[in-house]
C-alpha cells in the first residue's frame, strides 16, 4: 500500500495521485486550500501536477478566523 | 470624510481594521464587518481539522476587503516566515501580520524574532505589517528593514485596558515614517479615538467588537470613533492649560457695579 501523511494522518495514494486531486478526494474544494508538501509550500497554480509520492508528509490548512 | 490610509501603495477608505476572531457566529461576524466600515481584517492559518468540518470562513466576507493573514502561534522567526510562505503560496494576500509571540500570558512579542523574521520576508516580496512593543528604536529598525507599517500594541492582545503604553506610542508616531497602527488592547470606542488623535494612522480592533454584548453595534461605534479621533486630529487639538480660560467675555457683566 502507497500512503502518505496528511495532517498526521495516514492518505492511500492513488496512482498518479496529485496535490490537486488529494484536495478533491479530501472534499476540500472551497476557497482556499494551503498545502505544505514536506516542509515546502507547494504553489497553488501548481497543485494539478504535483504529484504525491510514498512517505510525503503534506500539512494542509487554510484561513480560519483570528485577529 | 475624504480621508485615506495607505500602505505599500494601496489605498483604504477606512482607517479601522478589524479581526474576525472570537465571534459567536460567522454572520455576526460578517454583519460586524460591513458596520465597521473596514477595508483590510486579519485572519489566521490553521491546519484542516478533518474531525470538525466546519464553514469557510472567507466565503462570509466582501470581496473587496483585504485579507490579513496573521502568524498568530509563532513562537520563532522560522516559524512565522513558514506560516507566511504557506499562505502565500496558497492564495492568499503575500500581507502579512507578523506575530512572534513566545510567551502565552501575556502576549508580548519577542522583538528580536520580529525583526528577524521581517527582514527574511520583506526580502521574500512580502508586505510585511509587524506587531511588537511600542519601542521606538525598535520600529526605526522595522522600517530599515522594508516594513510596510509599525503595529505597536496598546496593552495585551484581548485586555481591553487601552493605550498603556501611550508614551512610547507617541514617540513611534512622532518619528515613524511609515503607517503606525495600534493592534491589541483597545478595549472601547473611546481608547479608539484616543490613538487617532494622538496621531495613529490606524486601529487594529477585534476582541472590543466581537465580545461586545451587540458586535455589529460596536463595530459601527468603532468607525464613528475612529472617524472622529481621525478629524479631530487633522482639526488641531488645543492646547491645555493649567487654569480655568473663561468662554464668556468678563468685561461688561450685568451685575458690576
Amino acid at each position: 500500500m502507497t500512503t502518505c501523511t496528511v495532517n498526521g494522518r495516514d492518505h492511500e495514494l492513488e496512482r498518479g495521485e496529485t496535490v490537486a486531486r488529494l484536495l478533491e478526494r479530501l472534499g476540500l474544494t472551497g476557497r482556499y486550500a494551503l498545502v505544505e508538501r514536506n516542509g515546502e509550500p507547494v504553489q497553488r497554480a501548481s497543485y494539478p501536477e504535483v504529484e504525491l509520492e510514498r512517505g510525503d508528509t503534506l500539512i494542509v490548512a487554510r484561513p480560519v478566523a483570528g485577529g | 470624510m475624504n480621508d485615506t490610509l495607505t500602505i505599500a501603495g494601496r489605498t483604504f477608505g477606512s482607517r479601522l481594521i478589524t479581526g474576525t476572531g472570537k465571534y459567536e457566529s460567522f454572520e455576526t461576524m460578517r454583519d460586524a464587518v460591513l458596520a465597521s466600515g473596514c477595508e483590510m481584517v486579519t485572519v489566521a492559518v490553521r491546519r484542516i481539522d478533518f474531525d470538525a468540518r466546519d464553514e469557510d470562513l472567507t466565503t462570509f466576507l466582501p470581496d473587496d476587503v483585504l485579507l490579513l493573514p496573521n502568524t498568530a502561534g509563532s513562537e520563532t522567526a522560522d516559524e512565522a516566515v513558514r506560516v507566511a510562505r504557506l499562505a502565500r503560496a496558497g492564495g492568499l494576500p503575500d500581507w502579512i501580520k507578523l506575530e512572534v509571540i513566545p510567551d502565552p500570558r501575556y502576549l508580548l512579542p519577542d522583538p528580536v524574532e520580529t525583526l528577524r523574521a521581517a527582514a527574511t520576508l520583506v526580502e521574500d516580496g512580502f508586505t510585511v505589517l509587524p506587531y511588537m512593543l511600542p519601542d521606538p528604536v525598535l520600529a526605526r529598525k522595522l522600517e530599515e528593514v522594508g516594513c510596510a507599517t509599525v503595529m505597536p500594541l496598546a496593552a495585551p492582545i484581548g485586555s481591553g485596558r487601552g493605550l498603556k503604553l501611550r508614551d512610547s506610542i507617541r514617540i513611534m508616531i512622532e518619528q515613524a515614517e511609515v503607517p503606525v497602527v495600534v493592534d491589541a488592547g483597545l478595549g472601547s470606542p473611546s481608547h479608539a479615538a484616543e490613538a487617532m488623535e494622538m496621531g495613529a494612522d490606524a486601529v487594529l480592533v477585534n476582541t472590543a467588537i466581537a465580545h461586545a454584548d451587540d458586535p455589529v453595534a460596536m463595530a459601527r461605534a468603532f468607525r464613528l470613533a475612529v472617524e472622529a479621533g481621525r478629524l479631530g486630529y487633522e482639526a488641531g487639538i488645543m492646547d491645555e492649560a493649567e487654569t480655568a480660560q473663561a468662554s464668556s467675555p468678563v468685561a461688561g457683566l450685568v451685575t458690576q457695579p
